[in-house]
């Protein structure tokens, strides 16, 4: 039943009033007062803002002020729509690759993390360099990052595109008869493949058959040229190659000129083997001597080491085969002692020796083969069947084509991994002028590359596929790892595009392995699982049995003959390249510019090197320091001057030569400036090719200039504490107390006068971090260390550590966290205090008084030299942790001395009471401070990506300091905690002691007895640097033992 | 009353002296206008002030890297000056509550100006811990306030934190002291004051003193318990200074001899500057009658003493460093003497250890012009020992790898001589509106030390003063 009840709201409605029926039509029976609330009627009436236009205008406007307070700052954060399977994030991926910009090689391991590479270590399945990186292969990962790459073609010094450029150069190339290439050495036969289909000519007979094809349109050309050894070789074995070293055979090792441990040749291939042979605890231990005339890495650790001018490398050599009854009748020279000791030792160690020359003199070399082979190394530590494949430019090719250049015979030139404009200089230019198509790939507008016509971008090496061949059986290759950053192409596929062969390098390459190196094996039946073994280790070894024999046939007094008209000067110059530019190709990094030379410890600049003693004599400056200014001197050699370059006192320095490295001269980062000067100039181009000595006469120039060194002082001082060293038959003797006294103290007890050992004199209680869980800790080899410097700058990669600019350098505020000091020994150096193997040097001098030590400050004329890599000791007793106000440094209980930056504030006491003046203070916010723009890689967004995300950026006004690699112990415990199983010992490596080439840096758990740092730790050479001051370190030293005798100390 | 016996040289000089001739002396600064020489002056130190200010403000903007402080060098001008002015603030308490101790009369006319030096100097002082840090804004830190980061606590072990409380605590005693001392004498210039505002401001100053014998009393009392309280913390605040230093390993700063010495230069230094204060505002504020050559000879012979033991430190130093046999050890002292700062270490010595020795002859003790002249040379001295300690012991310290040399920036020197601008504007403030002399106690020893009442015959001096019955 439906309701029919009706109800009424009163009487007026039951009653139908009229009024009541009337008002009930309104939502609101009575006036509401709306429009007197709300202001102004009339206004309001003539609004034509309706209700819900406001209401409207409301909504809109409570949503876009909520979404513009909804807009979350983080706004490059993009999450992944498909995450790659590979990449997780947090996680690192290792990628097997290889390094080779034209002169040095090395298999590398680049570490990726979510997609961007950050960190380059060696490839130690490669038995050519065991995993030896210098700093110039671990730093090139900034280089990748560097936002003044070209991002786009150039024609005409414009942007473009690709496909302009290419149908550009394609419709020149058409015309073009005289092709030509100038590249670096190509070790990549995929390239030389590639190379040779687009520039190869047909060759006819005389009937005009096509006989094949062949290249000579190709010249390699190495700034730094080896062609003195090849044309040696060409004419005394009759194979034009470089021969391979086995340094670890070699019992004896006489270098003239060549520093085979920093930039001769394939260092990176020498210098673990060397290192092998420095062990004083094997059977043997090789016996170093270097001649040469600047002081390089090689004569700083090698045992005898003698000044001697260049001119004279040859005269040197040439007696050294006389003497050894080579059947050169060579002039007697200065250095005939010694020459008598270095023939005795080759001759005990026919051979089991090397003999090795940095002249690039063809005649110098043919002399140095005859020593070679009179002592019967070829086949033993020198291999010329095997030869090295690095190093193939070729001066006479070279001449060849700037004089056809010239001629304006070449229609087209191509131009690859070479910089010839900045390093030959205004004759390559005009000559480059006269070529109608002129082509580089380089990846920044460099000298040549500005003169050029059109530039081709090439991909950064880590954006790059390739394959090498560094010597005879020895394959790498290299894979991208990370997609290109800029709108740039391989070099590889634009000779293959301008051909009109569009497959992708990448497939090109595999093909060619496929077809070329795939067959040479025998282990992988498919090639597919052998380009993914390839790919994953990034070596590929394969065995190859030469039947080719060798045999000697020179006229070595023809050659002395020659040897003989090298004419000296009175001051000469040795043009060098030093640890962290090389030739060149480290010049645009700041990491590399930074990196203090492992010598003069100078950043930022090059340099004319001199003798101390003659820089007296000529009233310079010897003493660098802050405020402290070097001389400036013009250079001029051949009648080319290289203007305003400083001079820096190099104590070894032979007398009467002087050194400049080249490479310097380029533009770095974001500066205005250049970098140093470029010596490129001073190198003279002769028939006979290049040569890097000369005879220079110096011209004053009256300015000062400010030089950036980190190590101002040269000598120990006489503190045995702080280094040890001892010779090798005193070592042998085997009384730990003759070379590595413990330090006591004198103490009174019972009525009796005992020493006690300072490790039992105590105000603290023992940490409880002994034998319990982990101690971190380090051993360092004095030994092996050969102060290479490539741990300093793997550290500034790893750590995200701030580049800070020449100024704030030559400040004293360098910010890497571990540096190689570098100590001279000094003439008047009290060193009889260890042992009977020294004695006071100077009787009379007062050795040891007030006025002695003035007099110790001053390196010795042809000093030895210490190199010792120095970070924070993480001191269990630790001055730092102690005077901070608010415990911002501590102690782990796995021995570290870490520092918590979110707690500092910055008072600076820790670094004052470091006695080992470790820690690092943020003065500037080097991330932001316009000082730094220019310099620090780190304002740039494109440079930030090459931060290590495991380690924070440090803000202004914190300290910091060496953690060991914290963040690696962290990873490797948990990687440890996976697996269940305890931390195997080598599987965390800081990233020094990954970077070190000859494991002279070794990180382990001290407790645990098996490992290697615990031996390091045990060892009897084994010391705590500046112990007495009873700190106790975690970072072990191992005393430095010279293959000398006692005499000879 | 007491009388002092006739061979004491009078403290007061002249016939004329009243107990209202006294306060006029002393508050005619106050009640009058500002004179040209105090405006030109404060003109002075205000544009000084002004640019250490903006030196401050470019540091904390900038960063620590606009001073001169490099890896090896962390200290350099910034805990010098801090240590120097923390020196200078040593005078005022040993003055007001040592010699109120030992019943040393002769302080009551130089405490007044020797305190205020004291609470400015300790001001300045601690302007350099604060702006020495890194992270200026994290400064609090420094202190142990419970909070809610966890765990995390001041580091006990730090002498920079026993710096905290030893700075603070000095600064707080002396303000204590320097204010109770000034209550009675505000109350006075309250009295005498005739527009309403300079009444008013004394008026709260003054903490409504009614100059009764209770409230006089009570002064008393607390003075004493205040410089009872003050006394431990002359020796106590430079102690602890010192153990920056003593308590590290590095050669040079590692001497357990320092907190003595540190207390003795201190109190040279401090005297010292009193002395630069007292010479001027005698002769600006004619205040001679009560600041007598007599004050300042006596000062004058602190200052020999003082200046004897921090030589004989010196000279211990150099013995223990070479009786030590200790390399570093020596080779820091032998550095100080013929390194590079050879020159800073020679300056000290002179200033601070030839020098004060003129002082035996009594011409030159009792000379305004030498003695002026010397008190700027010991503050000179006492610079550059802190920089001679702070400096030349870091920059050659174990590793010569990492020996260096300081090069102070126009900010370092900025700053520095901003602090005196800033101390100087402190000064001529407190010399306009603040009592300079403790007038009030001053007149306590006017009948028993004052010139014209010890020359009185015994019966004039009845006379003047008729014992009632």
């Amino acid at each position: 039943m439906a309701n029919t009840k009706k109800y009424w709201k009163g009487l007026e409605q039951f009653n139908e009033d009229a009024k009541f029926l009337e008002s009930s039509k309104n939502e609101f029976p009575e006036h509401l007062p709306v429009d007197e609330f709300l202001g102004d009627a009339s206004s309001l009436e003539s609004s034509s803002t309706s209700r819900r236009d406001f209401l409207k205008f409301l909504g809109f406007g409570v949503a876009a002020a909520s979404l513009a307070a909804c807009e979350t700052p983080v706004t490059k954060a993009i999450p992944y729509l498909n995450k790659p399977e590979e990449i997780t994030p947090g996680v690192a991926n290792y990628y097997a690759s290889t390094y080779f910009d034209g002169n040095d090689y090395a298999p590398i391991l680049v570490k990726t993390r979510e997609g961007r590479p950050i960190f380059i270590s060696g490839n130690t399945s490669s038995t050519l360099t065991k995993g030896a990186v210098n700093a110039r292969v671990n730093s090139s990962v900034l280089s990748l990052y560097d936002n003044n790459r070209l991002k786009n073609p150039l024609a005409n010094g414009k942007d473009s595109d690709w496909n302009t450029v290419d149908s550009a150069i394609k419709n020149e190339l058409a015309s073009a008869k005289n092709v030509r290439i100038l590249s670096s050495t190509i070790i990549s036969e995929a390239t030389r493949s590639i190379l040779f289909d687009f520039a190869a000519k047909e060759v006819k007979d005389e009937k005009g058959v096509v006989k094949g094809r062949q290249l000579d349109g190709w010249v390699q050309y190495n700034p730094i040229s080896y062609s003195g050894i090849i044309n040696a070789n060409q004419e005394t074995f009759g194979k034009g190659a470089i021969p391979t070293y086995n340094f670890k055979k070699a019992k004896t090792i006489v270098s003239i000129g060549a520093d085979f441990m920093g930039n001769w040749l394939d260092a990176l291939m020498y210098i673990n083997d060397y290192a092998q042979t420095r062990k004083p605890d094997n059977d043997w231990m090789s016996k170093h001597y270097q001649f040469e005339a600047n002081m390089s890495l090689s004569g700083t650790n090698a045992d005898v080491r003698v000044p001697v001018k260049p001119s004279e490398y040859g005269a040197v050599v040439a007696q050294i085969l006389n003497k050894l009854g080579g059947g050169v009748s060579a002039a007697a020279t200065k250095y005939d002692t010694y020459i008598d000791a270095v023939v005795k030792a080759l001759k005990a160690t026919a051979g089991e020796s090397i003999v090795v020359c940095g002249s690039n003199d063809k005649n110098v070399q043919v002399l140095v083969n005859g020593i070679n082979n009179l002592l019967g190394n070829y086949g033993n530590t020198i291999d010329l069947v095997r030869q090295s494949n690095t190093k193939k430019g070729d001066d006479a090719e070279l001449l060849k084509l700037i004089k056809e250049m010239n001629a304006g015979e070449v229609d087209a030139l191509f131009i690859y991994g070479v910089d010839p404009v900045a390093t030959l200089g205004d004759e390559f230019k005009a000559a480059l002028a006269k070529v109608k198509l002129s082509v580089s790939f380089a990846s920044k507008l460099n000298d040549t590359a500005a003169t050029c016509k059109y530039v081709c971008p090439d991909n950064h090496g880590l954006e790059s596929w390739n394959d090498a061949n560094p010597v005879e059986g020895h394959y790498s290759l290299a894979q991208p790892t990370i997609s290109k950053l800029f709108n740039t192409r391989q070099a590889q596929e634009s000779f293959l595009t301008w051909k009109g062969n569009n497959t992708s390098y990448y497939d090109y390459l595999k093909a060619y392995w496929e077809a070329n190196i795939f067959t040479k094996q025998t282990n992988q039946l498919f090639f597919t699982d052998f380009w993914n073994k390839a790919l994953h280790d990034g070596v590929v070894e394969i065995s190859t049995q030469s039947t080719e024999v060798l045999s000697f046939n020179a006229d070595l007094n023809a050659a002395y003959t020659a040897v003989k008209t090298i004419k000296g000067g009175e001051l000469e110059i040795v043009l060098t390249q030093n640890m962290g530019i090389g030739d060149g190709a480290g010049a645009d990094n700041p990491w590399l510019q930074e990196m203090p030379d492992p010598l003069t410890k100078v950043t930022w600049d090059n340099y004319v090197t001199m003798n101390p003693a003659e820089m007296l004599d000529r009233g310079y400056n010897i003493n660098l320091g802050q405020e402290q200014l070097a001389n400036v001197v013009n250079v001029t050699v051949n009648g080319k001057t290289v203007e305003n370059l400083p001079v820096v006192a190099q104590p070894g320095q032979a007398k009467g030569t002087i050194g400049v490295a080249l490479g310097y001269g380029k533009k770095v980062g974001n500066m205005s400036e250049p970098t140093g000067k470029n010596a490129y100039p001073l190198v003279t181009l002769t028939e006979n090719g290049l040569s890097y000595y000369g005879v220079a006469t110096l011209a004053d120039v009256s300015m000062e200039y400010h030089v950036a060194a980190t190590q101002t002082q040269q000598t120990i001082m006489g503190r045995d504490s702080i280094i040890r060293e001892t010779v090798l038959d005193v070592y042998k003797k085997g009384n730990k107390e003759d070379y590595n006294p413990a330090h006591t103290l004198l103490f009174h007890e019972k009525g009796e006068a005992i020493q006690k050992s300072v490790k039992e004199i105590d105000l603290w209680g023992a940490q409880p971090v002994e034998n319990i869980g982990h101690r971190w800790g380090m051993s360092i080899d004095l030994n092996t260390c050969i102060g290479c410097s490539a741990c300093v700058t793997s550290c500034v990669s790893e750590n995200n550590i701030a580049v800070i600019g020449k100024d704030e350098v030559r400040r004293g505020r360098i910010m890497h966290w571990m540096r190689i000091d570098r100590y001279y020994s000094s003439d008047y150096q009290e060193i009889g205090k260890i042992g009977d193997t020294h004695e006071k040097t100077k009787a009379g001098d007062n050795v040891g008084g007030i006025s002695a030590y003035a007099k110790m400050e001053r390196a010795a004329d042809n000093p030895m030299v210490v190199h010792q890599p120095m970070m924070c000791q993480h001191c269990n007793h630790a001055g730092c942790e102690t005077v901070c106000p608010v415990a911002a440094t501590t102690h782990s209980n796995e021995g570290l001395n870490m520092m918590a930056y979110n707690r500092c504030i910055g008072t600076r006491y820790c670094a004052n009471n470091c006695a080992y003046k470790v820690r690092r203070f943020n003065w500037y916010n080097y991330k932001a401070y316009n000082k730094f723009t220019e310099v620090n890689p780190s304002q740039d967004d494109l440079g930030r990506m090459v931060l290590n995300p495991d380690v924070v950026v440090r803000s202004r006004g914190v300290m910091e300091k060496c953690s060991l690699c914290v963040q690696r112990i962290q990873a490797g415990k948990l990687d440890a905690k996976k697996l269940s199983a305890k931390v195997v010992d080598g599987a965390i490596q800081t990233a020094c002691s990954s970077a070190c080439p000859t494991n002279a840096i070794t990180f382990g758990d001290l407790n645990d007895t098996s490992s290697k740092v615990a031996e390091g730790k045990n060892h009897n050479r084994a010391y705590l640097v500046i112990e007495e001051v009873g700190q106790q370190p975690n970072v072990y030293y191992q005393t430095k033992v010279r293959n000398l005798k006692n005499s000879e100390a | 009353m007491h009388k002092e016996s006739a061979i004491r040289e009078p403290l007061i000089l002249g016939q004329d002296v009243t107990y209202s001739k006294i306060t006029n002396d002393v508050l005619h600064t106050i009640e009058n206008e500002p004179t040209k020489m105090w405006k030109i002056l404060m003109t002075i130190a205000t544009l000084i002030a002004l640019w250490g200010v903006g030196c401050i403000l470019y540091l904390l903007g900038t960063g620590i890297g606009t001073w001169g402080l490099n890896n090896t060098v962390g200290w350099a001008w910034d805990i010098t000056n801090f240590v120097w002015w923390v020196g200078i603030g040593h005078a005022g308490t040993l003055i007001s509550a040592v010699l109120l101790l030992f019943r040393q009369k002769w302080r009551m006319a130089i405490n007044r100006p020797a305190e205020a030096m004291t609470i400015f100097a300790v001001f300045m002082a601690g302007t350099f811990p604060m702006i020495h840090m890194g992270r200026i804004w994290m400064a609090y830190w420094v202190l142990p306030l419970p909070n809610q980061f966890g765990s995390l606590w001041v580091n006990f072990n730090s002498p920079l934190l026993w710096d905290v409380f030893a700075i603070t605590t000095y600064m707080s005693v002396s303000l204590v002291f320097w204010y109770i001392g000034l209550i009675p004498d505000f109350a006075t210039i309250r009295d005498r004051a005739k527009k309403p505002v300079p009444k008013l401001m004394y008026a709260l100053l003054s903490f409504g003193w009614t100059g009764n014998a209770k409230a006089w009393q009570r002064f008393e009392e607390v003075s004493l318990v205040l410089a009872g309280l003050a006394t431990p913390l002359v020796f106590s605040v430079h102690s602890i200074v010192s153990m920056d230093f003593a308590t590290s390993v590095i050669p040079g700063w590692h001497t357990t001899i320092f907190p003595p010495y540190f207390v003795a230069g201190a109190v040279f230094s401090g005297f010292a500057m009193v002395q630069t204060l007292m010479i001027i505002v005698r002769k600006a504020m004619r205040l001679e009658q009560y600041v007598t050559i007599k004050h300042i000879e006596y000062m004058n012979i602190v200052i020999i003493v003082t200046g004897s033991i921090v030589g004989v430190a010196y000279l211990t130093e150099l013995f223990m460093s070479y009786y030590s046999g200790v390399e570093y050890e020596s080779y820091a002292f032998i550095n100080r003497f013929s390194g590079p700062y050879a020159w800073a270490y020679w300056t000290m010595m002179t200033c601070n250890v030839v020098s004060p020795h003129l002082f035996w002859f009594k011409k030159l003790r009792t000379s305004l012009g030498f003695t002026f002249f010397m008190s700027i040379i010991v503050n000179i001295g006492m610079w550059f020992e802190r920089f001679v300690i702070i400096v030349t012991s870091v920059h050659r310290d174990y590793l010569p790898s990492s020996w260096s040399m300081f090069y102070p920036t126009w900010v370092d020197l900025g700053v520095y001589i901003g602090t005196i601008g800033i101390f100087s504007v402190f000064y001529l403030l407190f010399l306009k509106y603040f009592p300079v002399l403790a007038f009030n106690e001053v007149k306590s020893i006017l009948k028993s030390s004052g010139e014209k009442y010890k020359n009185m015959s015994d019966e004039e001096f009845k006379k003047l003063h008729p014992v009632k019955k």
